[in-house]
């Protein structure tokens, strides 16, 4: 039992690096739990009470806007978490809704057990400092670009980081993007065909080939 | 230049609402037994109003992102 968790947990990310006892540890306390497409996992604004480590299947993140819309934030899948942040708050509140899209399998570790594990445990401690790190990085990268650049101006620098020239390792959908630049879809598609009708870049069926590498290092100034 | 990409269509996550079929502007999707589908491909468009509008997140018009002058 414990062996074939440990096995599940080494696919989730967070946990990759982590040594055998490390991860027996953390599959002594690992719950796993299933459900059905469209079962509410957490919900936003109640007491947080465990993390969450998608083994299979796809959730779906999300918040209600004060009209009553959905605002879908992100979506996961198998070797991602949710619900690590609030967990390290005192009194911490569930930050969003998560709904399961597929049959989901997954494993909580309670906040209590995850307190405990990470004293006992330096390198699950350094293994969520690291997350927690890079997730800062992102962010204050996306806080000075949103303070400092146009949506032009991040969406040249996403296409210049992100342009290929031989294999395609990703494809993009105009949602991911957005979500990427911290701005909605429609930015994206309006700015889009502006760089497209100023020759930056032109729109193929399911391609978004690059042109003119000055004129976007020139956008991405901006 | 590989073939001609279409929406992708994820059954597991769709409940078959009908939403895509109803409201592709070029009336491309059909409704089959086992969920929606793209019945006239020449007809789709990539516009990816289909991508947006379903609620279950079942739809995804993804794009490559690429360096060129290859062709048209
Ligand atoms: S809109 Fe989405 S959920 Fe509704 S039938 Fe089409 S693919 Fe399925
Ligand atoms: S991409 Fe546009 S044209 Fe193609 S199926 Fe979707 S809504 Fe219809």
């Amino acid at each position: 039992m414990v062996e074939s968790t440990v096995q599940a947990l080494r696919r989730i990310s967070l946990f990759a690096d982590l040594s055998d006892d490390a991860l027996i540890r953390i599959a002594r306390v690992a719950r796993s739990q299933t459900y059905v497409p469209g079962e509410v996992i957490t919900i936003r604004g109640e007491p947080c009470r465990a993390a969450y480590f998608i083994a299979e299947g796809q959730v779906r993140v999300y918040r209600l806007s004060p009209g009553g819309r959905e605002q879908v934030l992100v979506q996961l899948g198998p070797g991602q978490a949710f619900n690590m942040v609030p967990l390290f708050k005192p009194h911490g509140a569930n930050h969003a809704t998560v709904e399961a899209l597929t049959p989901v399998t997954l494993y909580a570790i309670t906040c209590k057990d995850l307190h405990r594990l990470v004293g006992e445990c330096p390198e699950l401690a350094l293994a969520l400092l690291r997350d927690f790190a890079s997730r800062l990085d992102h962010l204050t990268n996306l806080v000075e670009d949103l303070s400092l650049r146009t949506v032009r101006g991040r969406l040249a620098r996403f296409l210049l980081e992100h342009g290929e020239t031989n294999a395609i390792t990703r494809r993009w959908t105009q949602e991911e993007i957005a979500a990427h630049l911290g701005t909605v879809r429609d930015m994206v598609g309006r700015t889009l065909r502006a760089f497209a009708d100023a020759g930056l870049v032109r729109m193929d069926r399911q391609r978004i080939v690059l042109l003119d590498r000055e004129g976007l290092e020139a956008e991405a100034q901006r | 230049m590989e073939g001609w990409a279409l929406p992708e269509i994820n059954l597991q996550q769709c409940n078959q609402c009908g939403a895509c079929v109803e409201q592709c502007p070029t009336g491309a999707v059909e409704m089959g037994p086992e969920g929606p589908f793209i019945a006239r491909p020449s007809d789709c468009t990539y516009c990816a109003l289909c991508e947006t509008l379903c609620p279950q997140g079942a739809i995804t018009c993804p794009y490559e992102i690429v360096w060129g002058t290859d062709g048209p």
